[in-house]
Order: C-alpha cells, then structure tokens, then sequence
C-alpha cells in the first residue's frame, strides 16, 4: 500500500471510533472553511479597512510628515537585509555555503507576496503601491549584497555591526516625535499599528536590562537585594495591567513633582515595561538557575570578576536557556499594548474602535476585528518562529550533533 | 610578604573553616609546600580534601591562621585567583564558548594581554596536552578525558604559580584516565607547583614529592609516598590504604 | 603584583572597602539608603499633592450614595446604596466570573491536552491549531470580538438560535433548567419575549467565551507538558495490560502528571483570574468597572487604587494557597 495511505489510516481510521470521529471532524471542518470563505468573498465587505487603511497604519499623524514613518521602514529595511545577509554568510559548521538556502528564497517570496498582494488589496495609490515594492527591492538587494560581500569585512566592523539597531532606534525615535530641525509631532497624535510598534518595542528593549536585574536580584546572596527584587515582582504579578495602567494614568501624576509626569503614552510604555519586567525576570531567573555553580566557580578560579564572570559566563548560557520563556513574554507583551485603548490611546485596537463608532461602517466589526486578529497572530507567530530558529543557532548541542554525523 | 629562603609557596598554619550551616569542614590544616613540589592529598570521602583545596582559591570563605581571620581583602583575593589555577572533577569548561575561547577568554579579560598573543600560546598548549585539532570545537563534543585535558590547558593559559587539582580523573572512563595522568605527570617534570587531589595511587607514587592523608578535617600524616605507603606511621593511614590498596 | 603568599601572611587586615566581610552589607546599605531616598521622595510628593487638593487619605466617601446601577448582581444594588455596596457588588461579579472561567477553562483545557495525545491525528492537529491560534491573539480582541461580533449580532425573538435546551438570543443566553416548583422547564417565548430558569446575560456570556477559550488553551499546554513528562514506559506497560487509550491515560498517566500540571494551573488560574478585569471592554460591571466608574465621580484615586490591588492581591492569594494545597495533595499521593 501506499505509505501516504497507510499513514492516513493509521492516523484517522484505526479504529470505527476514530473512523467515526475523523468523519465528523472531517465535514465540520469542511462547513466552516467553506463558511469562512464565503462570507470572505460575498458577504464581509472590506471597503472599511480599505478607507481606514492610513488610520490603522500610524493613527493621525499628519499626512505631510509621513515621509519620515516611509524613510524609518526603508531604514528598518535595509538594516533587517543586511542583518539576514550577515547572519547567513557568518562561519557555522551546521550552515551550508550556498548564498541563498531554500528557506531563504521562501521567506523572501512570501515577504515580496504580500509587498505586491497587500497594496492591491488595500486599493492604495499608485504612488504608495510602488514604495511598497521599492521596500520589498530594498530588502533583497540588501540581503544579497550583505550574503554576498559579508564575508569579506573585517572582524572588528562585523563587531560593531549590532549597534546599528541601536542607532536606527534612536534615530526612529526623533524622526517620529520630531526635533533636530523636524517639525514635532505630538505623541496624540501617534496611533495605530505605528503606536502599537513603538509601545511594545520600547518595552521590550528596557524590560530586558531591568528584568535581568531584577533576576540576579532575587538569586544574590545579599538578603536585602534579594527581598527587594521579590517585593516588586510578587507585586507586580499580583496585579491585573490594567490597574496599573491605570495607577499609571491616576496616580503617577501625584508621586512626581507636578510638570514632571511624562505624557499620556510614554506613561503607559513605562507602565508596560515595569510590568513586562518583573515576568521577564522570571523567565531569567529559570535560566540562571540552570547554570551550574561550576561555572561560576571555574571562571573565579580563573581570576574573572564577579560582573565579568556574569556577563562572559553566566549570562550567555542563561539567557539561552530561558531564550523561549522570554520570547513567551515578550508575545504576551505585544498583545498587552491593546489593553491601551482601555485608557483611551488609539493603539490598533483603539483606532478599530474609534473606526466602528463611525455609523459609515455599521455593522462590519468582523471584517476589522478579524483583520485585527490576524495582524497580531502574525506578529506573534513570528516571533515565535524567530526564537525557535535563534535558539536552534544558539545551541552548540544541535552543531554537535549536525556535525557529529557522517 | 614572607619570603622564606627555602620558596615556600604555601603556608597554611591551623586553617580553620565553617559551611553557613555550621559544619566545621576544616579543623586546624597545616601544609606547606615548596615552589615546583608536587603534593598529593588523599583521604576519605567527606574530609574536607575539596574545602582545603578551594581554601588555596579563595573558593571558600573564612579562613583561620594562627586565629587571625585571612582571606578577607577583595584584591588579594583576586590576585591570589589570578595566580592559582584550578583543575576540577568536574572540568567545568564553558560550553557556550570554543575550545579555543575556553582558553583564551580569562588571559585577555584578565590580563589584558591581545588576543591574538593567547591564541597562539593558546594553541602551543592545546598541542601540549595533545588536542590541538578539536580547538574549534565546543566542549560539548568531546570525551570526557579531552575535555579535562582541555581544563589543564586553560588553567596553564592563565601562567599560575600553582596549579590545584580536585580529584580530576574521577569523573573518567578507565581508558581516558591514563590520558590526562599522562598531561599531569609532563607537568610535574616541568618544575610546576602542583597540590593533587586524587586516589591514583600509581600516580602519586612516581610523581608525588610527598603524600598527605586527611581525615575528619585534620591532616593526619604527611610523608614521602615511599614511606606513606609502605610504611604508614599512623593506624588512621593504614585502615584508609588498606581500603583503597 | 602581590604574591600569593601575602595572603597568607597572619598580619593581612584589609582596609574596609575591600574587606569581604564589609563589603556585601557596604553594597546593601547604599542600596537600602537610594531605595529610602526615593520612597520618601514618591511619597513625600504624594503628600504634598493630596493635601494641596484637600485629598489625603480618607474613607468616608465609602458611605456616600453612589448613583449608579449595576445591570446585573449577585448581591442586590441600585443607586440609592453607598459606594461600599457597590464595590462589594462589583468584587461578587468578579468572583462569578472568576469562578465559572475556572472550571470551564479546566474542564476545556484538560480535554484539549487530552486530545493532543489522542491516536487521531486530525483531532491532533485540531487542538495545535486551537492552541496556535488562540495564544497568538490579544485575549481583549477576542473578547471584544465575542461581544459585539458574535452576540451583539444574535437575533431576538423567535428568530433566536435554538439548540434543545438552550436559547441564544440578543437579549440573553437562556438554559434549561429547574425552574418553579423544582420542575425541569426549558426555554419559553412569551409574548416575544424568552423566559427559562437561567439567564445569562450577552456581557457575561461574552466574557466567559473569552476568557474559557483564551485560558483553556494555555491550560491545554500544561496539561500536555503534564502528559508528556510521564515516561513513554508508563504507556507502554499500561498498553500491555490491555488498558485502552482512555483508560490508561485517566487511570495511569494522568495521576502521575498532576505532579506537574498542578503548578502550571496555578500560574494559569491566577492569571485568568487577573484577565477577568477585562470584562470592563464588553460592558460586564466587575469589581475593576465598579471602581472605574467610583474613581470618575469620586476623584479618590489613591483610595480606589488601593482597594483595587488589596482585593486582587488576596484573590491571587487564595488560589495560591488552594492550589498549594492541592499541589501538597498530589506530591503525597505519589510517593
Ligand atoms: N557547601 C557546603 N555546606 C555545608 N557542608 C558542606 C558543604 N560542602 C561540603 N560540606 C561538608 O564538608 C565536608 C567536607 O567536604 P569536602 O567536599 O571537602 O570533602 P572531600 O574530602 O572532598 O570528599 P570527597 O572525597 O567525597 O570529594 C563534608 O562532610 C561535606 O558534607
Ligand atoms: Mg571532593
């Protein structure tokens, strides 16, 4: 018989129970995605996404400023091209030489899919259509130059490299808010996916070295340290976010001097990284626990301090282990931005709120919620797929084994 | 600083340690050893062969002279590190870092020396201890006698004064034990201070300049392997040979 | 370069700051003094604000009349009564929600991790997708999304969904139930409108999908790490006694799990119910909405914030504590 065969009875029809079952799974699957689609096709009527497409995207930023969101994603861009481009061409046993591996080429038709698929669908204009493939461009000429002349740069530059998205970050951050000569744009005026993005990436870049912390703290030896970092983690896991966002919102304007309490929606993006940081160091301190004391002990025999010990030895294996944890968190941190449309900021969420009250669109919250749902189960889903992939190089076990085998 | 004419390297007088939990590991230690003496230290399990060792690292804390606490001055705690390598039964290697890195990872952080400098160095030792081709591979995919050969060679690549070894064939296949004995007797001829913790008895009586036994914290007997071995003075030596012999 | 045997030396007394003994209480008491220092700055501007506004902790507000209804209560409240009252009703809703959502969210989260074991493989890839699905969307936007996509949309009257013993319309789920004189009576219409032992209300039915769905499927992943950290033997043997698939799992391999699905419950039930406090996004008047609404027209910030924590602190506290005790329970039984 056929092997594909063979497996599919194996599978579903072992038994006139599970034959049973599988049938009636079979067609209740069938009906839905037959309903699913239909409605997709006759019924959802997608002109509300269409028409709201620049509000979803970066909320009411104003429309003659937007040149600097399009030159940040061109920058983004370039530097995800050359990062991929670099990682590929960096020497590793387990790598194959070829300049562009299979999966390589598939993750980049994908991406050019939807750089065609998605202005079309959204009816943009000719104008943003063809900036769309220009990014698309931008990213495979970046990736192949960097796959292919990578090699040839020098140790130090391949060094130094990293701090790229550092500075892209901060020049991110004044080319959305304006200064240096851009006229400023208000944090009000901040919204949709472009808010949702900025809150949780700032999150996620300062809950780490404060989660860290928060880790070794509760591991010290010090008990003062340890209580500390115990206290603020136990109290803050204690919480529900939204009433510390909401604590953010009511009462951090009295524990500050008055002129000094940040804006509406930095408040919230420090709220969401002090909370984010307490489970973050929850996850690190899983991963510090599985270090053993060897370690340590071997790197002070050879004369490393306390804090190189820490970050040469400790860190580098702790971090890997607790790699999928805090990948865990960071998700659940991305989907935590949309509690901020509950205290009033147009995060995507927020902005699909705003869209619905619209009586223009009574009557179609499916098409925007469903979209909505697949935006973020994208985001989520690939960062779930990067961290398998990081922690799959990361892991000198895998190498060993890859190349263990004749 | 006390300079004896005779090189004394170490000198411990009635070293005395307690755990946090209140057990008394060490009673009242005294040893000295003399610059390129190798001394072997035997006894049985859980009489605080390891603690004493770790003592010469700083590992372990509290230590007693003469009762004058020591081992209190941060900087000398570190220069003492600097200066003692340690070899463990458990190889402790990093396995986030090559073979190579192992080696080269405390020699640059530590004394700033260049990378470049201790990689060759570095590679001159691997050959030493005889696995210079698995220099770029990750600890994780070596045996187990590699891997200790492996933590000679780190421990040699930080230039120590003094070299210590806890128990570190212990953890090894027979047929790899032979491997790292062979590195550590090489060592020995070459003049290197070594304090050895280890129950080869075959080692300790070729290599050893003398053998200490130690028992419930204490040393009991001290005396050139010859005549530790065949003519114990103590009735403690000879019930702890006559169980290991 | 000091030599090794200066440490040795019976002379050696460091000087303080580099003296181990000093040192780790030297790092502790700065840190204690910067953590002081900053308590007394947040509280001292705390102070200062609350008294210039005439607004330092108090509580007689708790007795004023609150004005506002609850749509839907356990322990009865309308306008007329005071805060306190209304904060009490909020907190019952809060425990009625918090409580349905465990048990169902358990009852679907065990048969989800169940099913991941199952020799189908259709049913097998059904529960990943649920799973996969489900973690990877914000649990608000589903919420919302059972709220005003899927029950706001019901139709009412006759029109209504109709499975035996059960009524989904827009005015209300309505079951099948023991209704007047301990007679099992279904759903009626009467006069265009239903009637039946049990209603719930769209708000309260959206919140439970919500949360039931979200936690059952983070709960499906403890109980499958559960299974799967029973030895492959254990299966094995109990399928050599010829026990079926169900019955090995239900008598041999689930026992031994619990050992390990219990903490991960825990986790999973504080956070349900810590996620219960959404139910403010689909109109549901829990203990979180009570305040809000208390907070607007009272301006006691500092007050409400604290009842709000206190109450959700002791919430997960107690479940803590239950499920420390069971976990207690399950780590005796197996040895
Ligand atoms: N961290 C610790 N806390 C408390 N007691 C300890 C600790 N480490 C060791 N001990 C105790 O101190 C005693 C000496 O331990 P040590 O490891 O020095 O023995 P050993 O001679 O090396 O034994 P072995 O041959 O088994 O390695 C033992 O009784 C041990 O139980
Ligand atoms: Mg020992």
């Amino acid at each position: 018989m056929n092997p594909l065969l063979r497996r599919l009875r194996a599978d579903l029809f072992a038994t006139p129970a599970d034959g049973a079952l599988s049938l009636g799974l079979i067609a209740l699957i069938t009906a839905a995605a037959v309903g699913l689609v239909q409605w997709a096709t006759q019924r959802a009527q997608w002109a509300v996404i269409q028409a709201n497409s620049t509000l979803f995207a970066v909320g009411r930023y104003p429309a003659d400023q937007q040149w600097r969101l399009w030159l940040l994603t061109a920058l983004l861009t370039a530097a995800t091209g050359v990062t991929w481009g670099l990682l590929r061409c960096h020497p590793r046993a387990d790598r194959d030489g070829t300049l562009w591996p299979r999966n390589d080429l598939v993750v980049l038709a994908l991406l050019a899919a939807v750089a065609f698929w998605l202005p079309w669908v959204l009816q943009l204009t000719p104008a943003l259509q063809s900036r769309w493939w220009l990014l698309a461009a931008l990213l495979a000429a970046t990736r192949w130059l960097a796959g292919r002349f990578g090699s040839q740069l020098s140790r130090p530059v391949l060094r130094l490299f990293p701090l790229v998205w550092p500075l892209i970050y901060l020049t991110g951050m004044v080319l959305i808010s304006g200064g240096l000569g851009l006229m400023p744009v208000s944090p009000s005026q901040w919204g949709g996916l472009l808010l949702t993005l900025l809150t949780s990436s700032f999150a996620i870049l300062l809950c780490f070295p404060l989660g860290v912390l928060l880790a070794l703290g509760r591991r010290s030896d010090l008990p003062l340290l340890r209580w500390i970092s115990v206290i603020y983690i136990e109290f803050i896991r204690g919480a529900p976010l939204i009433t510390l966002l909401f604590l953010g919102q009511n009462i951090l304007g009295f524990l500050l001097p008055g002129g000094l309490a940040p804006d509406r929606i930095w408040r919230a993006a420090w709220v969401l990284t002090f909370f984010a940081a307490a489970y973050l160091a929850e996850a690190v301190r899983s991963g510090l626990a599985s270090v053993p004391n060897g370690q340590i002990e071997a790197a002070r025999s050879l004369g490393l301090s306390y804090p190189q010990t820490l970050v040469r030895v400790v860190l580098p294996q702790a971090l890997r282990v607790a790699l999928p944890a805090m990948v865990g968190q960071f998700i659940s941190l991305l989907q935590d931005t949309t509690l901020l449309s509950l205290i009033g900021l147009l995060e995507l969420l927020g902005v699909a709120r705003t869209v619905m009250a619209n009586p223009a669109f009574l009557g179609h919250s499916a098409e925007v919620y469903l979209t909505l749902a697949l935006v973020f189960w994208s985001c989520c889903a690939a960062l779930g797929l990067g961290s398998r992939a990081l922690e799959k190089r990361l892991d000198p076990q895998t190498l060993s084994r890859s190349s263990s085998q004749p | 600083m006390t300079s004896s004419p005779n090189n004394l390297v170490i000198e411990a007088r009635g070293v005395q340690k307690w755990y946090p939990n209140g057990y008394h590991a060490l009673r009242g230690v005294d040893l000295s050893v003399h610059r390129g003496e190798v001394v072997v230290v035997m006894g049985p399990s859980g009489s605080g062969k390891s603690t004493f060792i770790r003592t010469f690292n700083a590992l372990e804390g509290s230590i007693r002279i003469d009762d004058i606490s020591l081992g209190n001055d941060l900087r000398q705690i570190d220069a003492i590190r600097r200066e003692v390598g340690m070899v463990f039964q458990q190889f402790n290697l990093f396995p986030h870092l090559t073979v190579l890195d192992n080696l080269v990872l405390a020699p640059t952080l530590v004394r700033g020396r260049s990378r470049t400098e201790v990689q060759a160095q570095a590679l001159s030792l691997l050959d030493r201890v005889g696995i210079k081709e698995q220099a770029q591979k990750f600890p994780g995919q070596l045996s187990g006698g590699q891997q200790q050969r492996v933590a000679i060679a780190r421990a040699l690549c930080m230039e120590p004064r003094i070299l210590l070894f806890d128990e570190p064939t212990s953890s090894l296949d027979p047929e790899m034990v032979r491997e790292v004995l062979d590195v550590m007797r090489q060592l020995a001829q070459e003049d290197i201070t070594m304090v050895v913790v280890t129950h080869e008895v075959k080692f300790a009586e070729q290599v050893a300049h003398r053998v200490v036994l130690m028992a419930e914290g204490n040393v009991v007997e001290e005396a050139p392997p010859a005549q530790f071995f065949k003519n114990p003075k103590h009735e403690r030596t000879r019930r702890f040979l006559d169980q290991i012999l | 370069m000091p030599d090794p045997q200066a440490s040795l030396d019976p002379l050696d007394r460091p000087p303080w700051w580099r003296d181990r003994r000093v040192v780790p209480w030297l790092v502790q008491g700065v840190v204690a003094l910067l953590l002081l220092v900053l308590i007394a700055f947040l509280l001292g501007n705390l102070v200062h604000n609350l008294t210039t506004r005439d607004m330092l902790l108090s509580w007689r507000w708790l007795g004023q009349t609150a004005g506002f209804d609850i749509s839907e209560t356990l322990v009865p409240f309308n306008a007329e009564m005071p805060y306190w009252r209304g904060l009490v009703a909020g907190l019952a809703n809060t425990l009625r929600a918090v409580i349905t959502g465990l048990v169902g969210a358990t009852l679907l989260g065990t048969l989800a991790g169940m099913a991941s074991y199952s020799r189908n493989g259709l049913l097998r890839g059904l529960t990943r997708t649920y799973v996969e699905t489900i973690r990877n969307i914000p649990l608000l936007l589903q919420l919302i999304f059972w709220y005003f996509v899927v029950f706001l949309s019901l139709p009412n009257g006759s029109a209504a969904l109709q499975i035996p013993g059960v009524v989904l319309a827009k005015s209300g789920l309505y079951l099948a139930g023991l209704g007047q004189g301990m007679h099992w009576s279904l759903p009626q219409l009467v006069n265009g409108v239903w009637q039946a032992p049990l209603r719930l209300s769209v708000e309260f039915a959206a919140l439970m999908s919500g949360l039931i769905i979200y936690s059952g499927a983070f709960i499906a992943e403890v109980v499958r790490g559960g299974i799967a950290s029973v030895p492959k033997g254990q299966w094995e043997a109990a399928t050599s006694l010829g026990m079926g698939w169900f019955a090995t799992l239900r008598h041999v391999v689930l026992p031994q799990a619990l050992r390990v699905i219990v903490p991960g419950l825990n986790t999973q039930y504080i956070s349900l119910a810590k996620n219960s406090s959404l139910a403010v996004a689909v109109g549901f008047t829990d203990l979180y909405s009570v305040a809000e609404t208390t907070l607007n027209q009272t301006g006691r910030a500092l007050e409400v914030y604290l009842l709000l924590l206190g109450a959700y602190l002791a919430m997960d506290l107690v479940i803590s504590l239950l499920m420390n005790g069971l976990n207690r329970f399950v780590q005796i039984r197996e040895r």
